[in-house]
């Protein structure tokens, strides 16, 4: 239905339930289409490389918000659930051999079990503690992939090196062609990941989520099964996660503790914060922001360092200190993130010269 | 309306397509043997991360010997263009810089940490870029394991094994040794080849781990556990403040244990955290020679300082690693451009296991360097020294395995 200077107006279910109803959004989509398929013959392969580690956390990022942002559970497992996806996916395609894109789905079905389990707190645990209970997912996950107990994981070396991504024998080039390769890999796997998530919040059991989100009781008397809603709602989230993780660890070609910390689940839960919270638009403006952003900030410093010699040198934790200024700044000044600043710009633009 | 947000819209475009095309990098490094060009090399640095009390130095270290083969006329007339940035230790950020690096067409790459270089083993491989670094993990040797790493020194597994060794007979044939470790794998890289080394020599030592918690403001809590596994000897594979740390808290506690420190300790900064006194007798594992024992290897460091006007007495041995382990790389540079071969990474690595013993005036273990194709273990011999005085005093050259 035509936008007018009022607002949106449907005139029938279908209408409202189409994911675009202006012709300004098809526009944007158009553009944006456009911008992503002509990026990896703009960009250099340094570019390209961010722009795919960007891909990768969109997916991240949406399966976190799906369970924080969409179902209300704060979960502080990220980086754990992005390790079980890459240490299996890189056992299962590495060391037992099989196809690589059989071994990613499998990870990302261990993932979402894995997911359920450590979701199991959430039954009874709300808020803080349901937190805390998610933390301790992380670090016993953390724990297990760095001991390595029995060296079953890494043989002994501490890591393990992945082989070239392989599959249907198409083998990812060499490194003039790796990075545009894999965009195309990744892109292709990030937009499944985005219009599948869109899509799961216009089904029942993704209105389910939202309405434990909203309020558990109501919901439960309503007619929702909390329990089914929430270990849904791990294991949906978790999958993508795993995703995120397998593709990591075939993209980087190595997988270490190192990559799963704790840090890792912050810098994603700081995504979906400054993205905005229950936004699938929000994640994917959360993962571009924040990995964006430490590269910005360094070439700055770079640029400005004959003026300001003491941002160099100071770099890593000008950095953090930046990152946490944004966190900060997002949730004072607006905490549904980047995603609603948008919405705000576009309603600017369509009501003028009228402020609403 | 359409047509203002449209025309918003297209200029933002046209605006990120500008930014995006200016980001294109250039092709610097490589090239034909007998260009003129620069010689590009990636340096990834720790500075500000939790090693960078010893990363600091040997940044510096690589530095100022860049400075003074330019200013010596370069590797074979060309000059070394380095870029060097800090990753604060961190895995994901020295990913970054190795990208980017790549992309900016190096031939070459210094690191630094051993999670990251061995993250990076298999990229460099693929990429076929000759990797050095800080890091000395026994990994990193086998050229089938890790085919572009090259270690520029003993292995920790290496030096653990010349610790044990020591202690052995220091103690007499029987003693408790607990390992005290960075907790990274840094820090466990040779923690269980030091204990299949008790094994194989049939040495009467207990042998305990123990990980140092990062961060920590002391360490007694380890120590007693260390005391209570009736320890004399702490092997500690940590970077020099943590190490100065343990050995404060050992005085601190009256507690009869000898320190014996490898590598990343082993150097002055450990003896000047801690305080000369409390340092004494402590042993420190270093295969590099520093500036107070006087090698014809320290001559042109030497040079350099006196050209910079800079007091050798504040160089600790951290930079001359540093400086050293750039000397290995651009021997190999050199070797490659002298054999009139193009400037490649495949080339670089061809010349560093077929050139023979690269020269380090015997600061490196007292000795050359020698890399093969079937072996990247340029070194198997370290010095031992011991504090004294706050001084590091030779007890034994080139002490191997």
């Amino acid at each position: 239905m035509a936008a007018t200077a009022t607002g949106i107006h449907h005139r029938s279910y279908t209408s409202e339930l189409r994911l675009r109803a202006t012709r300004a959004e098809y526009f944007r989509l158009g553009l944006m289409t456009v911008l992503l398929l002509v990026l990896p013959f703009v960009l250099d392969n340094y570019w390209l490389s961010i722009a795919n580690t960007i891909l990768i956390a969109v997916i991240g990022a949406v399966g976190l918000n799906i369970l924080v942002g969409y179902t209300g559970q704060i979960s502080l497992g990220q980086g754990g659930f992005m390790a079980v996806g890459a240490y299996s996916s890189a056992i299962l395609s590495d060391r037992i051999g099989l196809p690589t894109p059989l071994a990613i789905l499998l990870a990302v079905l261990l993932t979402a079990a894995v997911g359920v389990f450590f979701g199991l707190p959430g039954l009874r645990l709300k808020g803080l503690y349901l937190a805390i209970a998610t933390l301790a997912s992380q670090v016993i996950i953390e724990f297990l992939v760095r001991r390595d107990i029995g060296d079953f994981l890494t043989e002994g070396l501490g890591y393990i090196n992945v082989d070239r991504l392989a599959f249907l024998g198409f083998e990812i080039g060499g490194r003039d062609v790796f990075e545009q390769q894999w965009y195309w890999i990744l892109l292709v796997l990030a937009v499944l990941t985005v219009i599948s998530a869109r899509n799961i919040f216009r089904t029942g059991l993704g209105r389910s989520f939202m309405a434990v989100r909203d309020q558990d009781i109501a919901a439960e008397a309503i007619g929702v099964n909390l329990t089914r809603a929430k270990l849904t709602a791990f294991a949906v989230s978790s999958g993508f996660v795993g995703l995120a993780g397998s593709l990591t660890a075939h993209y980087s070609e190595v997988v270490s503790w190192e990559k799963f910390t704790l840090d890792v689940s912050i810098l994603y839960l700081a995504m979906i914060i400054v993205g905005g919270l229950g936004s699938i638009a929000g994640a994917v403006y959360g993962a571009v922001f924040m990995t964006l952003l430490p590269e910005l900030i360094r070439r700055l410093a770079n640029a400005l360092e004959s003026t300001m010699p003491f941002l160099g040198d100071q770099l890593p934790a000008v950095r953090n200190a930046t990152f946490g200024a944004v966190i900060i700044a997002f949730l004072i000044f607006e905490p549904r993130g980047l995603d609603r600043i948008w919405q705000r710009m576009k309603d600017y633009v369509r009501f003028w010269p009228f402020r609403y | 309306m359409f047509g203002k947000s449209r025309s918003v819209a297209v200029a933002l475009a046209a605006a990120s397509a500008l930014v995006l095309s200016a980001c294109g990098g250039d092709d610097g490094g490589g090239g034909d043997a007998d260009s003129d060009e620069p010689i590009s090399i990636g340096i990834i640095a720790d500075l500000s991360g939790a090693t960078g009390d010893v990363g600091t130095p040997y940044n510096q270290g690589m530095l100022a010997y860049i400075k003074w083969r330019n200013g010596d006329g370069g590797i074979e007339g060309r000059q070394i263009a380095a870029e060097s940035n800090d990753y604060a230790y961190e895995v994901p950020q020295a990913e970054s810089l190795y990208k980017q690096y790549v992309n900016d067409g190096v031939v070459a790459i210094q690191g630094w940490g051993t999670g990251d270089t061995e993250a990076l083993s298999g990229s460099v491989g693929k990429d076929e870029l000759p990797f050095m670094s800080g890091s000395f993990a026994e990994p990193l040797t086998d050229p089938a394991e890790a085919p572009y790493n090259f270690v520029v020194a003993p292995t920790y597994s290496d030096q653990m094994r010349v610790a044990l060794n020591w202690i052995n007979e220091d103690s007499g044939g029987s003693g408790e040794v607990a390992v005290f470790h960075n907790d990274s794998p840094f820090g466990q890289a040779p923690v269980q080849d030091g204990e299949d080394w008790v094994a194989e020599k049939g040495y009467d030592l207990g042998y305990q781990a123990y990980a140092m918690p990062a961060g920590s403001q002391n360490y007694v809590g380890l120590l007693s556990q260390a005391q209570a596994q009736g320890a004399k000897y702490i092997v500690i594979q940590n970077v020099a403040s943590p190490a100065a740390l343990v050995a404060k808290d050992i005085a601190a506690q009256g507690l009869d244990m000898k320190i014996v420190c490898l590598n990343w300790c082993a150097n002055e900064l450990f003896i000047d955290s801690a305080g000369a006194d409390v340092a004494e007798g402590h042993i420190l594992i270093q295969p590099f020679a520093p500036m107070s024992v006087e090698k014809p290897g320290h001559e042109p460091i030497n040079e350099y300082l006196e050209a910079e006007g800079t007091d050798p007495e504040t160089i600790g041995t951290s930079w001359v690693q540093g400086w050293y382990a750039m000397h290995a790389m651009a021997e190999g540079i050199e070797h490659t451009l002298v054999e009139g071969n193009e400037l490649t990474g495949a080339n670089i690595r061809e010349s560093l296991e077929t050139m023979g013993p690269i020269d380090t005036g015997e600061v490196i273990g007292g000795g050359p360097l020698e890399f093969s194709a079937d072996s990247h273990r340029g070194s198997t011999s370290t010095g031992i020294y011991q504090a004294q005085d706050g001084m590091m005093v030779e007890l034994e050259a080139g002490a191997t395995p």
